[in-house]
């Protein structure tokens, strides 16, 4: 990670204990314990600790945070970040794979208008029906074809509910095909 | 005194991992094993096991304890070093120093007793 002039750095074996004020951006590798309060971004490295309350105005998080953690434009726990406390920020970023156990306020949200997407699970739910006939009955005529039966077989899978409980009628069928 | 523009001083020193920037204010105890680097300023208490340096724009109200000090900034505070305490020339310094090496350069400011007793700590 680059770190620009003017950018404070806090190394891997600091303690920071107290409080801590600043106009420009924090990299932290070690740990900060108390109250930080910055009017740029704070940068949480993968090595850095921080328990304290935060008000900052962005922050990333790959390291650890422990405190509620309060951000004018935005908050993002990448991969590697670890967060117990609740966020404050209008913009909240959690990617796949980071930790998070708090609560988050995003601010004033118009929930009106925002209509919810309907619950698709009825209509996708596999059929506990048995394929179609005409599939089965192929494949159990054509045994020379291979070629049909792979064909019926894959048109069949195509319908076909794969791992899905079936029903008796069903599993009989099944073995009788097997045995061809 | 520095403003919050005309930060980042061209001193990029090696070395050193830790930073405390221009702009910020710290209120409490920094401790560490590594060298810091200190412009802005610093209430409480400094412990490290390596080198502090405070520059120019860098205000310290503080006990320091580490290994090497090099003062170019203000101090207010006590400093005890294992090694070496050095005042450059436009530094602002008032408390016991006691190191059993200590530089004070010409153009320095101090106020305080120095005590080089090697076997005092």
């Amino acid at each position: 990670m680059a770190i620009s002039e003017g950018t404070t750095i806090i190394g891997e074996s600091f303690l920071v204990n107290g409080s801590l004020n600043g106009d420009e951006d924090l990299t932290v590798r070690g740990r900060i314990e108390g109250t930080l309060t910055l009017t740029k971004t704070l940068v949480v490295e993968p090595t850095g600790v921080v328990k304290a309350e935060v008000q900052v105005k962005s922050c990333v998080i790959s390291g650890a945070v422990i405190g509620n953690l309060t951000a004018t434009e935005s908050v993002e726990i990448t991969k590697e970040g670890r967060m117990i406390g609740d966020i404050s920020a209008p913009r909240v970023i959690i990617v796949d794979g980071a930790s998070f156990r708090g609560r988050i306020d995003m601010g004033e949200i118009n929930v009106e208008g925002a209509e919810r997407p309907a619950l698709a699970r009825a209509s996708s739910r596999p059929a506990l029906r048995p394929p179609p006939r005409a599939a089965i009955g192929r494949s159990e005529d054509d045994e020379e074809a291979e070629e049909s039966a792979a064909l019926a077989e894959r048109a069949s899978a195509a319908v076909k509910p794969p791992p899905v409980p079936v029903a008796m009628g069903a599993v009989k069928r099944k073995v009788i095909v097997r045995r061809k | 005194m520095a403003t919050g523009i005309e930060k980042a001083p061209p001193v990029p020193r090696s070395g050193a991992h830790t930073l405390i920037g221009t702009s910020i204010v710290i209120d409490g105890e920094i401790s560490g094993d590594e060298d810091l680097v200190i412009q802005g300023t610093v209430k409480g208490k400094i412990t490290l096991k390596e080198s502090l340096f405070v520059e120019s724009s860098g205000v310290i109200e503080a006990d320091i304890e580490t290994g090497n000090v090099e003062v170019s900034g203000q101090v207010t505070g006590n400093i005890v070093a294992r090694e070496k305490v050095e005042l450059k020339a436009e530094c602002k310094v008032a408390g016991d120093i006691r190191s059993p090496r200590i530089l004070i350069a010409d153009g320095a400011v101090f106020k305080g007793s120095v005590d080089m007793d090697v076997k005092g700590k």
